[in-house]
């Protein structure tokens, strides 16, 4: 039963990533902007000659229907075709772009559940208290905070007034990346032992890391904390400080494990989000990730790369919600047995 | 509801504290240390090189990677900062026109040798060439009076003319025309062939490595991220003074000012005319500028169904009068830019500063009423101007066309607003379907044919102008004119022409800026298309 439930979620899964690309494809198209502009400069866009090799060679002189065929069919390859602007295919751009993001999301998130959680909890346990209305403010904060000014904000005071942080990007200027292996450069520099470039790339990550989870975290915190108070409401909660449980046994083994798992679905989505990319702190921060890319590709109607990350993005926001609702059975055994 | 009880401070919290210290120890950690003049072996530039798509001299054309290019590669012959007038030479010793005025004859410095250690010879040039034209990428079209590349003798090669008529040695200054290691190329899977648009694969490498004779070998470049170029140890001058330059990427101008001020970065060629204005209180750092050869400026169209006024060229050229352009470069661009009198920007044959106060557009109200009058439109009358969500030297066109409609609106005239995303618009304008569009112009290479052939040809369509076979004869002539002092005046009749027709209003002509620090001087700016030979730069005394 489990394992048909999986497999009918995977199928699912997959439709819905298509169906994702068909919209973006026929919505690219429908703009009034001819791609070939965005691509070719004055000169070469005024010949003819050019133009007309430049829409075979990238197929755009095709009907709809067969350039979305063609785009079918190489991805049941496993290919995403070729980008029109780096001329080179978009899975060799995604793998350059994606561990990167990967590296930034992943510490944003392990960032916003180690401080949002823990948050969450202490506003419950002392609702309408001060710490309350501190961690209540600092969350109003974080979510309603523009990233770009956050980022800058950041950016001022840590690398350019207290010196801590060191510069925008991965690595300080002109220094050796680790050899590439997963292209993380946390996981590489550790595989190849070097303990310098590991602390370089971590230092490196944390503001932005910081400037990401600062939305995440208010999220998080506020779903932990009402769904917290929600939980220690009920009868059973109840019934366990009528046996003598100590308040802290309660709080963590019988609230919090089912307070949980509203928590676990935002999180997943919200790390679904860091990882699609975050356009303004990865500008700031000179981060050469994903976001980035996909913005680029999208002024320029870059039809390839623009599916290419649709498909990606659609896909990871359906497997993320996926291993949510997985999650699940080990959480709350009773989601099975329902 | 229960009284809930603090939790006790056993739990995660405290855990979560050592974490934060531990990444909070990592981050002090890092901090650079600071960089010293004295013994200054790399010099790190911040630029905004998210437009580089490529560094293959025969596929590469957007605005970034020349600076990178010309540090890589050099061109037979080249134009020194502040003259874009006259050539110089740089591989070819010298040149003359041959066969009659059909072809021109390089003659070759001896010693040259590539970054690889192989000679430069004839034959590397005529490879270059012919793979520039072959591969039919985007640069081919300015090399598309190159009729045939001959090889006279080791040292000596030809380049035969499509059409003499036209104009070719200027045009050869441009990194387009780099001269590369055909050895190298061809073990990379480089041709030259007819067949190269489908049988070249020399860019992958080339994208990664170069093969000129430039002072720098290009070693790496990780796209949206930084690229490196370390001093090419046999090159045939002195040897470059830096052991490796590193690009670093940026496009935030406010991060890149903080790292220059953190000295991170030894320049930061993406500042706002606001953020360099700031500058002057610091001592550590300078401003380099020179006048560029780009423009922005503003078309109207001569379409009386598209817009009835605009038909009529009394009411282009009140419109043309009603404007403060002195505010405009005063105002917006903090005095940082200057203005041709029409499509040849300043610097270039022929066209002067004095030449826009002798024939260019001033603000003239009066002379705008008398015109609209003239018009049968003393009543004003109403346009759309159309314009991309960009900006020119960190000044945005929302800015600069704000002010238009203000000044227009003083004599009446109405302009209607409309910003659009950059391919949206570019379609629209190249259809002829825009009433008035606020734009760019950016060179190719440094000779003013290619601006005066733009203006009368693919342009002048947008614009719906019929071009007179006279002017078009006139800017063939002085296209093909030997003598400077002779082709500016040929030019000064054109300019005057496209003046009175009013098609086209140029607003300003930027000067580049670039903050540099001072541990690094020569820092010399050039607006031949790559913003600074590296060559010249060195660390300061």
């Amino acid at each position: 039963m489990a394992l048909r439930y999986v497999l009918k979620r995977v199928v699912a899964c997959v439709l819905m990533a298509l169906a994702a690309t068909l919209v973006v494809f026929l919505v690219a198209h429908t703009v009034p902007a001819d791609p070939v502009l965005a691509q070719l400069g004055d000169k070469a866009s005024a010949n003819p000659e050019t133009v007309a090799r430049f829409r075979t060679r990238w197929g755009l002189d095709r009907p709809l229907w067969q350039q979305y065929a063609i785009f079918l069919a190489g991805l049941a390859r496993g290919d995403l075709g070729e980008s029109i602007a780096s001329r080179r295919p978009v899975m060799d751009d995604v793998r350059q772009y994606a561990p990167a993001t990967i590296e930034l999301s992943t510490l944003a998130a392990f960032l916003t559940a180690l401080v949002g959680v823990p948050l969450g909890v202490l506003a419950a346990v002392r609702r309408d208290r001060l710490a309350d209305h501190l961690v209540r403010l600092l969350c109003l904060f974080g979510v309603s905070a523009p990233t770009f000014w956050l980022a800058f904000l950041a950016l001022a005071l840590f690398y350019g007034g207290l010196e801590i942080a060191p510069s925008p990007g991965r690595l300080d200027a002109g220094a050796v990346p680790p050899p590439h292996v997963t292209g993380l450069f946390l996981a590489d520099s550790l595989l190849a032992r070097n303990w310098a470039t590991f602390r370089a790339a971590l230092a490196h990550m944390i503001l932005p890391a910081v400037v990401l989870a600062a939305s995440t975290v208010g999220l998080v915190t506020r779903t932990t904390r009402a769904s917290l108070l929600e939980t220690l409401g009920q009868d059973y909660v109840r019934t366990a400080r009528a046996k003598g449980v100590a308040e802290a046994l309660v709080v963590r083994r019988h609230a919090l494990r089912n307070a949980l798992l509203p928590v676990v679905t935002l999180g997943g989505l919200a790390y679904a989000e860091l990882l699609a990319g975050t356009v303004l702190t990865e500008t700031i921060f000179s981060w050469p990730g994903l976001g980035r890319y996909t913005y680029q590709s999208a002024v320029a109607l870059d039809f390839p790369a623009i599916l290419g990350m649709t498909f990606l993005v659609a896909a990871v926001y359906l497997v993320m919600s996926l291993i949510v609702d997985l999650s699940y059975v080990v959480l709350d055994p009773r989601v099975v047995r329902r | 509801m229960p009284t809930a009880r603090p939790i006790p401070s056993s739990t995660r919290p405290t855990r979560f504290g050592t974490l934060l210290l531990v990444l909070l120890a990592a981050l002090a950690g890092a901090r650079p240390s600071p960089v010293t003049a004295a013994g200054k072996t790399t010099l790190v530039l911040g630029i905004d090189i998210s437009d580089s798509r490529t560094f293959d001299p025969a596929r590469q054309f957007e605005y970034s990677p020349p600076t990178t290019m010309r540090a890589a590669y050099e061109t037979l012959v080249t134009m020194t900062p502040g003259d874009y007038v006259h050539v110089k030479p740089l591989l070819a010793k010298s040149w003359k026109l041959v066969d009659g005025g059909k072809a021109w004859q390089f003659q070759l410095r001896e010693g040259v040798k590539f970054a690889s250690g192989n000679p430069l010879t004839a034959e590397d040039v005529k490879f270059s060439f012919e793979r520039l034209i072959n591969v039919k990428d985007q640069p081919a079209e300015i090399a598309e009076n190159i009729a045939s590349v001959e090889v006279v003798d080791p040292l000596t090669v030809k380049l035969v003319m499509a059409d003499k008529s036209q104009p070719l040695l200027n045009i050869l200054s441009s990194v387009t025309f780099a001269v590369y290691d055909s050895k190298t190329v061809k073990a990379q899977g480089g041709t030259s062939g007819k067949d190269a648009e489908k049988a070249d694969k020399a860019t992958a490498w080339l994208d990664q490595h170069s093969a000129g004779t430039g002072p720098y070998v290009l070693t790496s470049w990780v796209r949206n991220s930084e690229l490196v170029l370390e001093r090419n140890k046999g090159y045939w001058r002195a040897p470059a003074a830096f052991e490796r330059v590193v690009i670093r990427h940026s496009s935030d101008s406010a991060a890149q000012l903080l790292a220059l001020r953190r000295g991170d970065l030894d320049a930061a060629f993406n500042l706002t005319p606001d953020q360099l204005n700031g500058l002057g209180r610091d001592a550590s750092l300078r401003i380099v500028s020179t006048t560029s050869l780009d423009f922005l400026y503003m078309t109207v169209t001569s379409g009386a169904e598209l817009n009835k006024a605009l038909g009529t060229r009394a009411a282009r050229q009140a419109l043309a009068h009603a404007i403060d352009y002195d505010g405009i470069i005063k105002g917006l661009m903090a005095g940082q830019a200057t203005r041709p009198a029409t499509f040849i920007p300043v610097g270039l044959d022929g066209s002067t500063e004095a030449l826009t106060k002798e024939i260019g557009y001033r603000e003239d109200l009066p002379l705008a009423k008398k015109l609209l009058t003239e018009a049968g439109l003393a009543g004003g009358f109403s346009f759309k101007l159309t314009y991309a969500k960009a900006a020119i030297a960190g000044t945005s066109y929302d800015v600069v066309a704000q002010k238009i409609q203000s000044d227009l609106a003083r004599v009446g005239i109405t302009a209607e607003l409309d910003p659009m995303d950059q391919t949206t618009l570019r379609t629209q304008y190249k259809e002829g379907k825009s009433q008035s569009v606020l734009t760019f112009w950016n060179p190719d290479a440094p000779e003013p044919y290619l601006w005066a052939a733009a203006s009368i040809q693919r342009v002048a369509k947008r614009v719906r102008w019929t071009v007179p076979k006279e002017l078009t004869d006139l800017v063939t002539r002085a296209g093909g004119e030997p003598d400077p002092a002779k082709q500016a005046g040929y030019y000064r009749e054109y300019q005057k022409a496209l003046v009175d027709q009013a098609n086209y209003i140029m607003l300003v002509q930027p000067v580049f800026r670039v903050a540099t620090s001072r541990t690094v001087s020569d820092f010399d700016l050039t607006a031949a298309g790559w913003v600074v030979d590296l060559y010249d730069v060195k660390p300061a005394e």
